[in-house]
């Protein structure tokens, strides 16, 4: 019991998800530093690791300003809830084993509600700041989110209905012989854009536009509510990228080495795969400049959903056919 | 002064009619401007039904502080009314103060003006395609060509000792010879240019999300920009062949070939093409400047008071014409100075553009005109009430700021 909870806070559960947010922060950083010419973090620990942990701290802080039009309790609680979202999906995610924290049968519908609970709160709390701004950002958001939640779920449900399971845990064991990346690339494809979109990643930053709306629904933030927001963004970022190394490119599964023992080595693989995907968005969104809230609504509706529906079809026709069923 | 004080007004009369949830902010203080300026967008949705333009948040005066110091310190005072197109506004303030007397300018100083300005151009144009990534989000094109920009600024400083403010201009003359041997240097970094040029060009091109942020965006047709009497390449992007440089030669422009970049696409790609392109001819007229630059001596020196008598002169600056006017009555200082900056003619252009398009657009729009809003603030006072104009005086408008701030200690006088 005891070493269950330790290992819901500490490893692999609530301390090691934050850590991972930090460190793909910085990877993030330093990616796009280097593939623009510059230098990045580097002065806060060994090549400035520690600076997004810094740059947190520091934000905790710093003076929180509610502002006066704002709805309070949502404004001061929402921040709370929104960071709950990744925290609890990563622990249906099996990171040093084959079997996660906290899975049951049908955690994948329990990730998929914990998607919707994310993008409905982020909605509220940026409504509730009330401000020109972020009144803009919300709109965009909501558009956005109508438009890449299809597209997200479809590819998800492929990755489902090829494993023939509703767990995480059951996709993940059925790729002991094929990942599913090679059954459906095109589905991990568009989970990718669409993750981008609902990590609000360039080409995909509309409802944060910096440019346009200031910081997008983040605007009238500040101090405690702004350092866990920003963090929250991080941890959905390793989340997402976890999701994708669970569905679609066998989770910590690989060529067994005699000399490491099985947990050691499945979390080994589950690190590499995941700064592979994390690394993936890294150089897409430093080399894709930033489309309009239309244009993104077409790209989903239009291209993406439709190459999800031909990627289920396919993927039914396999079964259907024999061809290549999963274990 | 106190009986025909204004009212005092947050918002122009015009606004009146629109209801404040349509009305969005953009600026004075906003990430997307470097500079404070104020617009009023009118939105209906994502869309743009109108804007309001509140100018002079940085207007210091320069016209009138001219009045009062001598010919020679102007020059350096003009050259500071912005910190990208410095070198331009010192070269036509001096033309127009050259024009009133009777000296020939050496040769080689105008061959090193043309030098200089055209390194301008070529620093101006690379730091508006960055910004141009920047606002359209593409942060990665932005650090690319501004790490490029520091070629330029790096020639320009071996040159003048300056990154920025040059101050290489002297009424008939230039300041400092090029120093010895620079032309390899500056024929290769030159060639290094054209070629990230010719680079950036197929970004534009090629790159599907720029594609959709700049093609059909900002839109204009040439009778529109005629008509609201855009200058530079906002003239040019829509077929105009308007350039100072071919139309009336200053410099030693009639004596460098170059060709004038036109386009027929009126959108913000063509813009961002025909800046590059022309940032290629630019490139190409240095080095033929350097290497045909004309030996002899670089300036001669004039009696410091400048003889009575009005002229105006213009030039092409990276963003467009800009135009100056000096009036002396025969003394040590200036009766009139007057300029008119490039972004004051694009301002109307651009702010036509803006309306139908959406507010994703607004910062490319503003953009798309290289704005410098510190060059453009202008004052002047109106009641929209009672249609009346009036001027103040310096000591007027101090007791006005004093009434407007603090009108408890108004009272106590």
């Amino acid at each position: 019991m005891i070493n269950e909870i330790l290992q819901a806070i500490i490893f692999p559960g609530v301390l090691f998800t934050i850590a991972m947010g930090f460190l793909f922060d910085w990877l993030d950083r330093k990616t796009a530093a280097r593939m623009q010419g510059r230098i990045g973090p580097k002065i806060t620990g060994p090549s400035g690791i520690l600076q997004p942990l810094a740059d947190f701290l520091k934000l905790l802080f710093k003076e929180e300003i509610i502002p006066s039009h704002a709805d309070r309790v949502i404004f001061l609680f929402a921040p709370a809830l929104y960071f709950l979202a990744p925290l609890l999906s990563m622990l249906f995610i099996p990171i040093i084993g084959p079997t996660p924290l906290a899975g049951f049968e049908f955690d994948l519908l329990a990730i998929l509600f914990l998607l919707a609970y994310a993008a409905f709160v982020v909605t509220i709390l940026s409504y509730s700041s009330a401000s020109s701004f972020t009144t803009i950002a919300t709109g965009r958001l909501v558009l956005q989110y109508v438009s890449y939640e299809i597209p997200l779920v479809l590819a998800i449900i492929t990755a489902a209905l090829y494993s023939r399971s509703l767990s995480v845990e059951g996709i993940v064991a059925s790729q002991s012989t094929l990942w599913n990346i090679l059954v459906m690339p095109f589905a991990f494809g568009v989970y990718i854009i669409a993750l981008m979109a609902e990590l609000e990643k360039p080409p995909f930053d509309i409802p944060s536009a910096k440019t346009e709306i200031v910081a997008g629904w983040l605007t009238e933030f500040s101090g405690r509510a702004l350092s866990f927001l920003k963090l929250t963004k991080e941890v959905g970022y390793v989340f997402g990228s976890a999701l994708a190394v669970s569905l679609f490119l066998g989770g910590g599964l690989g060529p067994e080495v005699a000399a490491v023992p099985p947990p050691v080595l499945y979390f080994v693989y589950f690190m590499v795969k995941l700064l592979l995907v994390g690394f993936l968005i890294f150089v897409l969104k430093t080399a894709l400049a930033r489309i309009k809230i239309g244009q993104a609504t077409e790209l989903f509706w239009k291209i993406l959903t439709p190459v999800s529906l031909a990627q289920i079809a396919f993927v039914l026709v396999l079964i259907q056919g024999g061809v290549l069923v999963a274990t | 002064m106190t009986e025909d004080k204004p009212p005092r007004k947050e918002e122009s009369a015009g606004l009146m009619k629109y209801s404040a949830e349509n009305l969005v902010p953009f600026g004075p203080i906003h990430p997307a401007l470097k500079e404070p300026e104020y617009f009023k967008l009118v939105l209906e949705g994502e869309k743009i039904v109108e804007v309001i333009p509140r100018i002079g948040y940085v207007h210091r005066g320069l016209e009138k502080a001219a009045e009062s110091r001598p010919w020679v310190q102007n020059m350096y005072m003009f050259e500071r009314t912005c910190g990208i197109c410095s070198f331009v506004h010192s070269l036509t303030y001096g033309q127009a103060v050259e024009g009133l007397t009777i000296y020939e300018i050496p040769r080689r100083a105008k061959f090193i003006r043309t030098i200089i300005a055209e390194l301008e151009r070529i620093h101006s144009h690379l730091l508006w395609v960055g910004l141009m990534g920047h606002w359209a989000g593409f942060e990665t094109l932005f650090m690319w060509v501004w790490r490029d920009r520091e070629v330029v600024l790096d020639l320009v400083e071996a040159i003048s000792g300056n990154r920025i403010h040059k101050s290489m201009n002297a009424f008939c003359g230039v300041r400092r010879d090029m120093p010895e041997g620079m032309e390899d240097r500056i024929v290769e970094r030159m060639k290094f240019l054209v070629d990230r040029a010719n680079y950036y060009k197929g970004i534009v091109d090629t790159e599907e999300t720029m594609l959709e942020r700049t093609e059909d965006i900002g839109r204009v047709s040439a009778e529109t920009a005629e008509k609201l009497c855009a200058v530079g390449p906002m003239a040019r992007y829509v077929g105009l062949r308007r350039d100072i440089r071919l139309n009336d030669p200053y410099a030693a422009y009639d004596e460098v070939p170059f060709d004038v970049v036109t386009s027929k696409e009126g959108d913000v790609h063509a813009l961002l093409k025909l800046r590059l392109d022309e940032m290629i001819v630019a490139a190409n007229m240095v080095s033929y400047a350097v290497k045909h630059l004309p030996e002899g001596p670089i300036r001669i020196k004039i009696p410091p008071v400048i003889p009575a008598g009005e002229h105006s002169s213009h030039s092409e600056a990276p963003r467009g014409e800009i135009f100056y006017y000096v009036k002396s009555s025969g003394g040590r200082t200036p009766d009139r100075v007057k300029s008119r900056q490039p972004t004051m003619a694009n301002l109307p252009t651009a702010l036509e553009i803006l309306k139908g398009q959406t507010i994703a657009d607004v910062p490319v729009v503003l953009t798309a005109i290289d704005p410098c809003f510190g060059c453009m603030d202008r004052m002047s006072f109106l009641d929209i009430e009672s249609n009346r104009q009036w001027t103040w005086s310096g000591e007027e408008l101090r007791r006005y700021g004093i009434n407007y701030y603090f009108p408890e200690r108004m009272k106590m006088r």
